[in-house]
């Protein structure tokens, strides 16, 4: 998990949860998501996604909706991790309690989709192949980490009720 | 400390906490709906042994696929109630309204206390002076287990608004004023404080508008200091954050505000009603946790009283309470004989799930939470997000109208 290379895939700013996964499909199984992710802006995208690319956003990535789906959705299509600007934070608690790295750096805007991203949690920087050009990691530190760290929060939990139990 | 990391210091057990500080916290109510809750967790509690830490600190009601429109909202219906029955879970809460207005109405949500639900308007209760906040369903199966949760303590961005709220004007006006000038990510991981005037002389259904909306500016919470400063047993001052100790101050008067829409396909796309006055319309529509309440199906009524309108409109109360108020005050019957289409009480429309989607290109005029597209039903739909003053002036001429016009 703490190095990831993968192609990027950009999206704008401000993308919701009813972009990454729309309400319609929430009555649906949760182990068909995969089939819709992205669906809201693009059709295509599950289909096209090769499992270990990323997802980039601008600002305020995973907007509305506090559908769990949408995280799980992206899991199953195969993302390895999504970076962004900012998150909205619930869908920021969602990726990192189902083990997927939400990764905030300084800017998006020199990611174009297509690009080579090589994603390094333990130096701290995406770095862009195409251009060379590195950004690091702002978040993913304590408590968050620790969660990522664990293969999520159902794992995390566990370990911590087992250290409560005598 | 501002108001919010009061409570969570005393939720976290401790004597302070400041913004960034990552903490353990006690939580004092866990809430969740029947598209959140039991179909998502009950996998979850299972792998982490089963056991609710205090089924008496527990709320879940049926709100989403209420009443079912297909067989598969059928079994989810199905499958809550007998979850909840298993559980004999106390505060079970079947079809009887929304959620978030239901911990208003029953005072579940007290001040003081912390509330972790699962779903992001959670973030309503904030109105009793609480701290709520939204999570994902894994997470809500954490606390079910173990009654904590870690939170990072958000700086406070405090929203002041000034002067007196003119009979035109609701706390709708007000929050997408907010989110119009500051728009929608300004307060991502911040609490959302609002006082002022105009706040202090809000009904609890009111200053619920403005906590359900927080989460719309992107904030962890929005909280609205109670009136009553010193609860019993809120073990914390609830007096109102000192503006020193806010991240940032920002000051409306309320007397400079008009009417507002919201136009697709965000929520930010706040202007004056005025300045799209006469777009033509095909529907209109209150309800919502947000737009149902009993104060906004009023508000309609007395734009509506003795008028027709000329597009079709839909009414969904929140609650069962909501409908109760409504018929004992003869607002109901205003609006039925108006021409309003009246159905039972839920989330409705709001989620496109069912009780009246919109269609392709239908321009809908509603009080719903947000405007997304295909949110209200196909991505094609336009949905304009007002006050219900506004939603029913508008059902009244078919063009999106200027509240002031008509009253
Ligand atoms: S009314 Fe709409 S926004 Fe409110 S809880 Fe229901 S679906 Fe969510």
């Amino acid at each position: 998990m703490e190095v990831l290379e993968g192609a990027a895939w950009v999206f704008g700013d401000h993308v919701t949860t009813d972009d990454i996964f729309p309400g319609r499909y929430l009555e649906r199984p949760l182990d068909e998501a995969g089939r819709y992710a992205m669906a809201g802006v693009d059709e295509t995208f599950a289909s096209r996604v090769r499992p270990g690319d990323f997802v980039v956003g601008g600002v305020n990535f995973g907007a509305g909706s506090s559908r769990e789906a949408a995280v799980v959705a992206l899991k199953q299509a195969g993302v390895a991790a999504v970076i962004a600007r900012s998150f909205a934070r619930i869908f920021f608690r969602n990726a990192i309690n189902n083990g997927l790295p939400a990764v905030i750096v300084p800017d998006t805007t020199g990611i174009r989709t297509g690009d080579r991203l090589r994603v390094d949690l333990t130096s701290r920087q995406v770095t862009v192949l195409r251009t060379g050009s590195a950004l690091p990691i702002l978040n993913l530190t304590g408590i968050s980490l620790a969660i990522l760290r664990a293969g999520g929060l159902i794992p995390f939990t566990e370990a911590r009720l087992s250290r409560r139990t005598p | 400390m501002t108001l919010t990391e009061r409570i969570l210091a005393r939720a976290a057990g401790q004597s302070t906490v400041r913004p960034g500080d990552e903490v353990w916290a006690r939580v004092d109510l866990a809430v969740m709906h029947d598209s959140s809750g039991p179909r998502r967790i009950a996998p979850v509690l299972q792998r982490l042994g089963g056991r609710i830490w205090d089924p008496n600190r527990v709320v879940l009601a049926i709100d989403h696929f209420t009443p079912p429109a297909t067989l598969t909202h059928v079994e989810i219906l199905t499958m809550t109630r007998a979850w909840a029955r298993e559980r004999q879970l106390p505060l079970f809460f079947d079809s009887e309204g929304i959620l978030h207005n239901l911990l208003l109405e029953r005072g579940l949500a007290r001040p003081g206390t912390l509330v972790v639900g699962a779903d992001s308007h959670t973030c309503t209760a904030g109105a009793v002076g609480a701290v709520a906040v939204g999570v994902g369903a894994t997470e809500l199966a954490t606390v079910l287990v173990t009654g904590e949760i870690w939170l990072r303590v958000p700086p406070t961005v405090l929203i002041r608004f000034e002067g007196t709220i003119p009979p035109y004007l609701t706390a709708r006006d007000l929050a997408m004023a907010v989110l119009g000038s500051l728009k929608a990510d300004f307060a991502i991981y911040r609490a959302v404080e609002y006082t002022g005037e105009a706040v202090e002389s809000m009904s609890l259904d009111e200053r619920a508008v403005l906590t359900n909306q927080a989460v719309e500016m992107g904030a962890k919470n929005g909280i609205v200091p109670p009136p009553e400063q010193q609860w019993p047993g809120a073990g914390v001052s609830l007096a109102p954050s000192a503006p020193e100790e806010c991240e940032a101050v920002h000051t409306f008067h309320v007397r400079e505000l008009a009417p507002m829409v919201a136009a697709p396909p965000r929520v930010d796309e706040v202007r004056p009603v005025a300045h799209l006055q006469g777009l033509p319309l095909d529907r209109a529509y209150i309800g919502s946790c947000v737009g149902g309440k009993a104060e906004d199906l009023r508000l309609a009524a007395r734009v509506l009283r003795g008028r027709r309108v000329r597009i079709p409109l839909t009414v969904t109360p929140a609650t069962q309470e909501v409908v109760r108020a409504c018929l004992a005050d003869g607002t109901l019957q205003a609006l039925v004989e108006a021409g309003a289409i009246v159905q039972a009480p839920g989330c409705g429309a709001c989620a496109g799930l069912h009780s009246g989607l919109l269609g392709p290109g239908e321009r809908c005029v509603a009080t719903v939470t947000r405007n997304t597209p295909g949110r209200m039903g196909h991505r094609s739909a336009e949905v304009y997000l007002a006050s219900a003053l506004t939603v029913a002036a508008s059902a009244l001429t078919g063009q999106l109208t200027d509240p002031r016009e008509v009253l």
